[in-house]
């Protein structure tokens, strides 16, 4: 019998193009450790060379995923499937850490206005960045534990270390928090995994063996501990309250392109690990709808009340973040396939929006002086391009029009809770749409105040930020005018 | 093609003004606005005329489509809308607003503008909640910029409140439509009137009406729901006010006709009472607060949810009567809201405040052409059999006093007499108000007469009301065959 795994490479490219990536990086800096832009334009090329490679997945149906690492008939097993939805995340993993590439960009701009860099250089700084990365695209197709837990370890280690290494105390900090929250998270995972393992007998996410361990009383206790263990640790990762105390400290002692990357990509890579562990989950019920109701309800209130009392934009972003993970993992909750889609596109319109936020308080910039609202005001006048994206991008993630983007994707994630009869659970969302409102409005507001100064002279911006703001804005005037872009891809 | 026109221009020069109006002179930009806002007119009489219809896939993965329409019930809305959308550019013109540049002022009436025409052409009922989103950031804008600039601190609080009440009324409202489209299998409009809301649960149903009546009573607004609305009257500069009290509330209502009413009838019919007990506290909560009121225009502000009762009232009585007093009553408290509105903030303009305590000279006095459309308007207001408020008042107490069979007779009866106590009220507080602003014989601090444009948008309300007084067919013509398909006549 052969027992030879078949491996489609081209398959597998969204993974192994910025794993490679990775690996070019570092042996360039051994070759050439002087250049400084090189390691930047490879990191690109390897993520956009991913992109690439993850677009025929989200094309193809929901039946016939991409698949690798299969096992030989009988059997069959996969190890690697990314249908529509696993790819569509990878393509906003990708991406997202695209963006975050060229707003850690080294050259252009004025010597102030060029990004701070973090210890060890540059090529450390996007080896880092790609690796995390590759760990998002493989988690979102991993289909056996072990690489699952690999591959979310992957994504999230090397997120620490980009904290960390601003090397200042708060970054430390941060840092600290973040290690200590993924520690715990990850002894969470793995012991959900290991029950998951003894109760369906199969080290693979598949919906037969779950359905038999549902049907015996044992087996499903087990599994359904199991299942919350692996909900709550990669509730660490989602930044679900109550799992969310380390993402204000960490967004704020990182830099502000790290923290976009926790906010972005590292967002993917949770999300879509929870969608590998819930989609053969469906006949589970009650115990873990509850559960992941009671987590999105939580995390809207408390991310939305703390958000709306921020001062500093970064922290204000930071529990948008855990209020808007609430709303990802809303529709979970209804555990239908329709549910799963719709998170997913939920997160990667937030991400669009997210990033554009990020971006534009990169390029304002500014140090200390920076980190209050107050920097922001009157910004639709004195800097109106920069002033209009980031307007469009909290009305955005407040749902309102002219973010359309950010409306229709409140009707995707509110859509599978109403139809399957959650009215609860739909009111805490009505009630949390409002204070949203008010907490990015707030924002908003700011922007339209009178100018507190006149304009100092301009600052010759950061070329990379430029890019990455053209590249975010343009995604979501697009999508906003045409939503079907977005949610396209996961149908 | 008129549809998209009536929809992409006012939408095209408003994105225009904001990206390239910053440095235009007034003039020039109140020009655009009003080219852009009399071509919309046009555009929209020729789609009451011609009645088309787009349809057009948007978001196939939500099922969502462009699709508008033209109907009876509509048509007198999107008429009002597209007139009084030129009616605030040409007040406008020799007002230089306060508070940031003209660009973006007339940029914000003309989205609102094309948000509510968006509203009443809408046909699915997702795109119809999207529409109704659309007014929302461009009116907030107008409120906390433009509105008083005497008081910062009310502008924030006044255009927060605004805001935050519509988006709670929307979201619920946006749950109700999720639920019906769920159950129902179809988020097109007329598909769901055809459907009755046969087929979905009467649980379903009433959870369905309960989320629909209550997210869109806010936006009405109906008591308790409506104390966001004084402060934003009161704070927003006269252009918004005029299309937040004509427009504004009318999508309100119009979402109920539209969703619970042709919708899910029978869970309406079953909340019937509970909103006619809800508009008879409107009208007597509102004709109480005008009767003690200080401020003009909160008091016209309190009047209108006084008049926004009598419409819940016609709906709520489930009568081919009282569906056509409802949708008169709605044009008519458009008509006479605006015209109160336009002269009270142009009142508010001259006497620097709109405190009836202060002392002034009497408009019959020095301004009698001001004073002859408030004392029109005032009268209109308090239901006067010749003026456009009568209809709609007498016609929805009539329909309450005999509801449709099944409801219960008592309660109706009790709002019925609460509403006719509400008349009562509002010729008291209309007495008030022109015995302290139009009549007297003070002339001293003088202030000017209404002319030019201010005079040509007051005088064509007033012919309007007149109009609408003398000859109610012509509007009740337009939205019978709509109403009797979606009461069945009875």
């Amino acid at each position: 019998m052969n027992t030879m795994v078949s491996i489609d490479a081209l398959a597998l490219a969204p993974v192994l193009a910025p794993a490679a990536g990775a690996v070019l990086v570092l042996v360039l800096d051994v070759l050439a450790p002087r250049l400084r832009t090189a390691h930047h334009a490879l990191g690109l090329l390897a993520l956009a060379a991913g992109v690439a490679f993850a677009v025929p997945g989200a094309l193809r149906g929901e039946t016939d995923p991409v698949r690798s690492l299969c096992l030989p008939a009988p059997d069959g097993a996969c190890f690697y499937e990314a249908g529509p939805l696993a790819s569509a995340l990878q393509i906003g993993a990708l991406a997202s850490a695209l963006v975050v590439l060229l707003l850690v960009w080294p050259a252009g701009g004025s010597r102030d206005s060029a990004p701070e860099q973090l210890r060890g250089g540059p090529a450390v700084t996007v080896a880092l960045v790609l690796s995390a990365t590759a760990g998002a695209a493989a988690v979102a197709a991993a289909h056996d534990l072990g690489s699952w837990l690999v591959a979310l370890e992957l994504a999230t280690l090397p997120a620490i270390a980009l904290v960390a290494l601003r090397a200042t105390r708060s970054a430390g900090a941060g840092a600290l928090s973040l290690l200590t929250t993924s520690l715990v998270s990850f002894a969470m995972v793995v012991l959900g995994a290991a029950l998951w393992l003894v109760a369906t007998g199969r080290p693979v996410f598949s919906g037969g063996a779950v359905e038999q361990a549902l049907r015996s009383g044992d087996d499903r206790a087990v599994l359904l501990l199991g299942v919350l263990l692996l909900v709550g640790g990669l509730g660490f990762k989602l930044s679900l309250v109550p799992f969310h105390a380390w993402t204000p400290q960490a967004y704020a002692g990182g830099t502000e392109p790290v923290a976009a990357f926790l906010a972005a990509t590292s967002k993917v890579a949770a999300l879509a690990a929870l969608v590998v562990v819930l989609r053969p989950l469906a006949a589970a019920g009650a115990p873990v709808l509850v559960g992941i109701g009671v987590l999105a309800a939580l995390s809207m209130t408390v991310g939305n009340v703390l958000a709306l009392v921020q001062d500093d934009p970064v922290r204000l972003l930071a529990w948008s973040t855990v209020a808007q993970a609430g709303w990802v993992i809303l529709p979970l909750a209804t555990l239908v396939p329709a549910g799963l889609a719709a998170s997913g596109g939920y997160l990667l319109a937030y991400v669009i929006a997210t990033l554009v936020a990020f971006t534009v308080v990169v390029l304002v910039g500014g140090g200390a002086a920076g980190r209050t609202l107050t920097a922001y005001r009157g910004m639709l006048r004195t800097r109106p391009a920069l002033g209009a994206l980031l307007g469009l991008a909290l009305v955005s993630l407040a749902g309102l029009p002219p973010g359309v983007l950010g409306l229709v994707a409140k009707v995707v994630a509110l859509r599978p809770v109403v139809a399957e009869g959650l009215w609860a659970l739909a009111l805490v969302a009505v009630v949390n749409a409002v204070i949203g409102v008010a907490v990015y409005l707030r924002w908003f507001a700011v922007l339209f105040q009178e100018p507190a100064t006149a304009p100092g002279p301009a600052r010759p911006a950061a070329r990379g930020a430029l890019a990455a703001l053209a590249l975010t804005g343009t995604a979501l005037v697009l999508t906003s005018l045409a939503p079907q872009l977005l949610l396209g891809l996961l149908a | 093609m008129v549809i998209a026109l009536s929809l992409v221009l006012p939408a095209a020069a408003a994105v225009w003004l904001l990206g390239a109006g910053r440095g235009l002179a007034h003039r020039t930009v109140n020009r655009v606005a009003l080219a852009a806002s009399a071509v919309t007119l046009v555009a929209v009489l020729g789609a009451v005329l011609t009645r088309p219809t787009i349809d057009r896939p948007w978001v196939p993965a939500l099922d969502l489509r462009w699709q508008f329409a033209v109907d009876g019930i509509s048509a007198p809305l999107l008429v009002m809308t597209a007139v009084l959308g030129v009616a605030v550019v040409v007040h406008s013109s020799r007002r230089r607003p306060e508070g940031g540049t003209s660009a973006v002022f007339h940029a914000c009436l003309l989205l609102v503008e094309t948000g509510a025409l968006a509203t009443f052409y809408a046909r699915d009922a997702i795109l119809f909640f999207i529409a109704f989103e659309v007014v929302l950031v461009p009116m907030w804008v107008l409120i906390t910029r433009f509105g008083d600039a005497h008081r910062p601190a009310a502008r924030a609080d006044a255009g927060a409140r605004f805001v935050l009440y519509t988006a709670l009324g929307s979201t619920l409202m946006l749950v109700g439509i999720l639920a019906l489209v769920a159950s129902a299998g179809t988020a097109d409009l007329e598909v769901l009137a055809r459907g009755n809301g046969s087929g979905i649960p009467q649980g379903t149903q009433l959870l369905i009406a309960l989320a629909l009546v209550s997210g869109l009573g806010i936006k009405v607004p109906l008591f308790p729901g409506h104390t966001w609305l004084p402060p934003a009257h009161t704070i927003a500069p006269t252009a918004g006010s005029v299309l937040l009290a004509a427009v504004l509330l009318k999508m309100g209502t119009y979402g109920l006709v539209r969703l619970p009413i042709a919708a899910v009838p029978d869970a309406f019919g079953r909340i019937a009472p509970v909103l006619a007990v809800v508009g008879a506290i409107g009208i007597l909560w509102g004709g109480l607060a005008c009767l003690v009121e200080r401020d003009l225009k909160r008091l016209i502000a309190y009047s209108s949810v006084a008049h926004m009762g009598f419409v819940a009232l016609g709906l709520a009585s489930g009568t081919s009567t009282g569906m056509q007093a409802a949708l008169f009553a709605n044009v008519a408290h458009g008509v006479v809201s605006a015209l109160l509105f336009f002269i009270v903030g142009g009142l508010k303009e001259r006497w620097g405040s709109a405190d009836l305590t202060v002392a002034r000279a009497a408009l019959r006095e020095v301004s009698p052409r001001l004073g002859f459309a408030l004392v029109v308007g005032l009268a209109a207001s308090l239901g006067l059999p010749g003026l456009a408020g009568f209809w709609g008042e007498f016609l929805s107490l009539y329909a309450v006093w005999s509801p449709a069979d099944g409801l219960p007779l008592g309660v109706f009866r009790a709002a019925a007499v609460a509403g006719a106590a509400g008349t009562v009220l509002a010729a008291a507080y209309a007495l008030r108000v022109a015995g302290l602003v139009w009549a007297g014989d003070r002339t001293e601090p003088a202030v000017a007469d209404t002319r030019g444009a201010e005079w040509a948008v007051v005088g064509g309300l007033v012919a309007a009301t007149l109009v609408l007084g003398v000859l109610p067919h012509v509007l009740l013509s337009v939205t019978s065959d709509a109403v009797s398909a979606l009461v069945g006549g009875s």
